[in-house]
């Protein structure tokens, strides 16, 4: 098994296709971070009532395959607008949105989980709204939050692995042209798959380790 | 506001595609460079070296191609399925995929004239009883998901009644499948059967009853400057005689494939 | 205003076949939750019985379905095990993908559920004479269930939205297989896609829809 022809040059190669699995992963999770903290601040703030079309929006996004949304994406926007724009921006903005549609609900998730009454004795104290939300809320709902967080941030990483959909080569995909050339599926999956794992499985820990350290008091 | 933000995205869009409206052969010679869809997993016409750079058949036409026109070349590579998409989104400007030139498809792409001609065979698994292409039926046969071969498998398989069709995504994933015993039979171009000899325990058994299938390069539907080119680059390229010199490189000795059809114009 | 010209008619045709594909989508979800469920309970019976190498298999399982995509496993599921000799078909290389993918998931939910459980009414059954087995059917077992309620409607949507991976193993007859084999003849991508979405959307609306009307049944003490 370990007699292969894979040389330098190919793991190189799958070297740089690991990279842009992590700099998609690295942008989306980003700015869905950013999107998702505003939309679930939008959410909770307004009322179910009023955020309705937001969350109607954001449900959408959690409920249909991501496969489905980039290939929707491009066609839409680079068929039917006409615009000339990448793939990689394509696979960023989606799995951007994607993120955010997941990281809202964490972050409402986070904020509910701040007692009412420590929030109305913030206020009272003579806090602002603002002051009320880093001084008192934003402490307390990271903790809340960040495990579930931290999941979210690997399974876009994992999920990243379908913007081959819209010609962005990334670890999967210099995989399979690697497979294409060396004949070898097995062998090569199992390097992909290991990759995956290795930086997968210690964030995971990480978070686990996290939630219980933190659910304790 | 939503409404709002909605417009004005709407009028950006507008704006911006107003200028889009220039002739795509103009277009690639501003830019100084071709963008060409090309598969890579279809050894004779595309593959990569050990460097893992593109080569093949059609990546030898892109460039010559783009040479033609004083443009760089750009390989994109796509998967059979993905190249129409890849072309309607405007990734490439052209796509040198061994696109057969069906009637569904001119619907929606512009063609130019056939560039090339496959032959296509009956591909089997050593072990399986197969003399001629009918003893397909009853198999499970696969082939690349939206090529000319799958499209006429799958209306075989319709027809006998029994057996199965399984659409693969990518030529590899078919000739994997295949040497593993996962399909006992598939139908694949006769260049590519005989380039694909580093699957183990696959063996070519019998052509395929289709009429040849001719391949053509394809672009945006209302490019008819890029494609009245194209067409003109094609003659020159069998009037000069590269095309049989790129069919020796690639492709080996003997005569290669007559593009016209007798006794009707193009 | 566009430059697109959509042909709805055209993709709209192709509704019954994308209506039946949605049917093999519903029911590949369902049964890869029915098998993913009945493993985890398995794989957490695994952790807890303080055998090494069940707890090494389980924990092995848990780790490596919840730390590789989805798309990678279906693709080893159907050309790894065909690397030695086992054949699935399309689908069951699906189903037995995103089943194995829902048991590592639900195991792990299982796991946080059991903590939620006090260790006193293990022994407490117990000390009533029912076996082991016993005590973890009819006291932990239900409550385990009811607890990660929540997580597996959520898995169940993921199921829902992982069959449309099926198209790197060649499954050709649940909805994204239908679409993208009518997209690779008509290149209708834009409405094709759109009708798929649409369907998608109301499959995951009308699965977690039941999901609460059963938990409302089952759950109701």
């Amino acid at each position: 098994m370990f007699d292969t022809a894979l040389t330098t040059n190919d793991l190189i190669f799958l070297a740089q296709g690991a990279g842009m699995t992590l700099v998609v992963t690295a942008i989306s999770v980003f700015f869905g971070t950013i999107l998702g903290i505003i939309f679930g601040v939008i959410r909770y703030q307004v009322g179910p009532w009023w955020a309705a079309p937001l969350t109607f929006v954001l449900d959408v996004f959690r409920s249909i395959p991501l496969l489905i949304q980039l290939v929707l994406a491009n066609a839409f926007v680079t068929t039917v607008l006409g615009w000339r724009i990448s793939g990689f921006t394509v696979a960023c903005g989606v799995l951007s949105l994607y993120t955010a549609a997941y990281c809202a609900e964490i972050v409402r998730g986070g904020i509910e989980a701040v007692p009412a009454t420590l929030r109305r004795a913030a206020r009272s104290l003579g806090m602002t709204w603002g002051q009320d939300m880093t001084y008192v809320v934003l402490p307390l709902a990271t903790r809340v939050a960040l495990p579930s967080w931290i999941g979210l941030a690997l399974g876009v990483m994992k999920d990243s692995a379908l913007v081959y959909i819209v010609q962005v080569v990334e670890l999967l995909k210099s995989t399979q042209i690697l497979i294409t050339r060396l004949q070898e599926p097995l062998f090569l999956l199992m390097i992909c798959g290991l990759f995956y794992f290795l930086i997968s499985f210690p964030i995971a820990r990480l978070g686990g380790y996290l939630e219980k350290r933190w659910s304790n008091d | 506001m939503k409404t709002s933000v909605f417009a004005a995205g709407l009028l950006a869009v507008t704006a911006m595609a107003l200028p889009a409206q220039a002739d795509k052969l103009d277009d690639i010679i501003a830019s100084g460079t071709l963008r060409c869809a090309v598969v890579l997993d279809f050894p004779p016409m595309g593959s990569r070296d050990a460097s893992n750079n593109p080569i093949g058949f059609d990546v030898d036409y892109c460039n010559d191609l783009a040479a033609a026109l004083g443009v760089t070349a750009e390989i994109v590579e796509t998967t059979f399925p993905e190249r129409i998409p890849a072309l309607m989104s405007g990734r490439v400007d052209v796509a040198v995929a061994s696109t057969s030139d069906t009637l569904e498809r001119a619907k929606t792409v512009g063609f130019s004239i056939p560039y090339y001609a496959f032959e296509n065979a009956v591909v089997a698994r050593e072990g399986v009883e197969m003399a001629t292409w009918e003893d397909m039926k009853g198999k499970v046969v696969g082939a690349t998901a939206g090529t000319y071969e799958a499209i006429w498998l799958e209306g075989k398989v319709k027809e006998w009644g029994e057996g199965e069709f399984r659409p693969y995504q990518t030529q590899a994933d078919v000739f994997l499948a295949l040497s593993q015993g996962q399909l006992d039979a598939t139908v694949a171009t006769v260049e590519v059967s005989e380039a694909s000899g580093n699957f183990p325990g696959i063996k070519i058994v019998d052509k395929a009853p289709m009429v040849p299938d001719y391949v053509a390069l394809i672009t945006l539907r209302e490019e008819y400057g890029l494609i009245n080119y194209m067409n003109l680059f094609i003659n020159q390229q069998v009037r000069t005689g590269r095309y049989a010199e790129l069919y020796k490189k690639w492709v080996g000795e003997g005569e290669p494939a007559n593009l016209t059809i007798q006794g009707v114009y193009r | 205003m566009f430059n697109y010209n959509f042909r709805w008619n055209q993709a709209l045709n192709s509704l019954p076949q994308m209506l039946e594909g949605a049917l093999v989508t519903m029911e590949i979800a369902i049964l890869s939750m029915v098998i993913g469920i009945s493993v985890a309970i398995l794989l957490t019976l695994f952790r807890l019985s303080g055998n090494r190498l069940l707890y090494a298999i389980a924990t092995t399982w848990v780790e490596i379905a919840r730390n590789t995509p989805a798309l990678f496993q279906i693709y080893m599921v159907h050309f790894g095990l065909g690397g030695f000799g086992i054949h699935l078909s399309p689908y069951l290389s699906l189903l037995i993908g995103i089943a194995f993918n829902n048991a590592g998931y639900l195991a792990e939910n299982f796991r946080g559920a059991l903590k939620a459980i006090p260790e006193t009414q293990t022994r407490a059954a117990r000390s009533l004479g029912m076996t082991p087995i016993q005590a973890f059917q009819n006291v932990i077992l239900p409550q385990m269930l009811r607890i990660s309620f929540l997580p597996m409607t959520n898995q169940m949507v993921w199921a829902i939205l992982m069959t449309s991976l099926g198209a790197v193993v060649a499954m050709n007859t649940d909805l994204y297989g239908v679409t993208s084999d009518l997209n690779a003849r008509t290149f209708r991508t834009f409405e094709l896609f759109a009708i798929a979405a649409v369907i998608f959307y109301v499959i995951t609306k009308v699965i977690t829809l039941s999901a609460r009307l059963l938990a409302a049944r089952l759950f109701r003490y």
